[in-house]
């Protein structure tokens, strides 16, 4: 089984990179079309967090914590 | 950059996550190996059921670690509670749920998770599910549900390994109207007349609400529980986007 959290478990990281709470807003899938809240997103941990659309498995969000601060990419290219 | 164009759609006010401090006002036994602790928070700036919070210990050598609790209070309660289970090789819950005591103080912040809320005005049915420990913001929906005097239709499914496991035992008959069934996975006490398996379709469609009646569906649980119940809740016709789904493990932070 792989393991994953919702991207709601990890409001806290999100808010720490991005700012705010960002749990609640709908991302549009460009890859799928669907609708979903970042909270029902599904959260990977790799090299950093990685949010995939829960309809297609995509990636929507990319967010990587550095000594400089946090990385974070939207859409499926990997953080810079 | 679409990201840039997505952030300024998203601006709506809110609160900066910061870090603030909590006092434990009372530990309270919420069922084996599991305890609710009561807090102060310097200018708490309120919740909603459902939601989390991060908490942030800092040994004495300036070791930290971070881990993330639901809150188990409804917004109405005075004071903010958490309800953490003790897992005898984990980092942080001995230290909170053995050794923690009143006056003592630790940093959380929040409540974060803006996905995995129930209001009243959001209305119902509701579908709650729970596995283990899950239960925490589910409490806290059904007194917020009480507490504002609400009769939306709600059932409540508790899965535990036994009895002694199920949090907040002396309070399944308070929440008011809610239906409420609890399933006994490994152990059962003598003349236990609840279930004795593992969430299955049967017990799912015998508690209902059924997917014509279009409840809100919180699952909450061990991530392999969450998933299992997901599955069948949508095999059953529940609408995925219905299902709300928090599953519980290591974020690995």
């Amino acid at each position: 089984m792989e393991l994953w959290l919702d991207g709601n478990a990890i409001a806290g990281l999100l808010a720490d990179a991005l700012g705010e709470d960002v749990t609640a807003t709908e991302r549009h899938c460009p890859h799928c079309g669907d609708d979903w809240a970042l909270g029902a997103y599904r959260a990977y941990r790799g090299a950093g967090m990685v949010l995939r659309c829960p309809g297609c498995g995509t990636p929507g969000l990319r967010v990587v914590e550095t000594v400089e601060g946090f990385s974070v990419a939207w859409g499926a290219d990997p953080a810079r | 950059m679409a990201g840039a164009a997505l952030l300024e759609r998203l601006t709506v006010a809110r609160a900066p996550v910061v870090w603030r401090l909590a006092r434990v006002r009372a530990v309270e036994e919420a069922a084996e190996a599991a305890v609710t602790i009561v807090l102060d928070v310097d200018d708490w700036p309120g919740h909603a059921a459902g939601q989390h919070v991060d908490v942030r210990l800092t040994a004495e050598d300036g070791y930290q670690a971070q881990r993330s609790y639901s809150i188990a209070s409804a917004p109405e309660d005075p004071g903010l509670a958490l309800t953490v289970e003790r897992i005898d090789d984990g980092e942080v819950s001995p230290y909170l749920a053995g050794e923690l005591r009143e006056g003592d103080e630790f940093e959380l912040r929040g409540p974060v998770g803006g996905h995995f809320t129930w209001r009243v005005q959001d209305g119902g049915p509701l579908l709650l599910v729970a596995g283990g420990s899950g239960f925490v913001p589910l409490r806290a929906m059904l007194r917020h549900r009480a507490a504002q005097g609400s009769d939306v239709d709600s059932r409540l499914l508790v899965s535990a390994r036994g009895w002694e496991h199920v949090l907040y035992r002396d309070e399944l008959s308070s929440f008011g109207d809610v239906h409420v069934h609890v399933t006994l996975t490994r152990e059962q006490p003598p003349g236990w007349s609840g279930s004795a398996r593992r969430v299955d379709a049967e017990m799912l469609r015998e508690l209902g609400p059924g997917p014509e009646e279009r409840p809100r569906v919180f699952v909450c649980g061990p991530t392999a529980f969450v998933e299992r119940a997901a599955d069948l809740l949508v095999e059953l016709g529940h609408h995925p986007a219905a299902i709300h789904a928090e599953r519980f493990g290591p974020t690995g932070r």
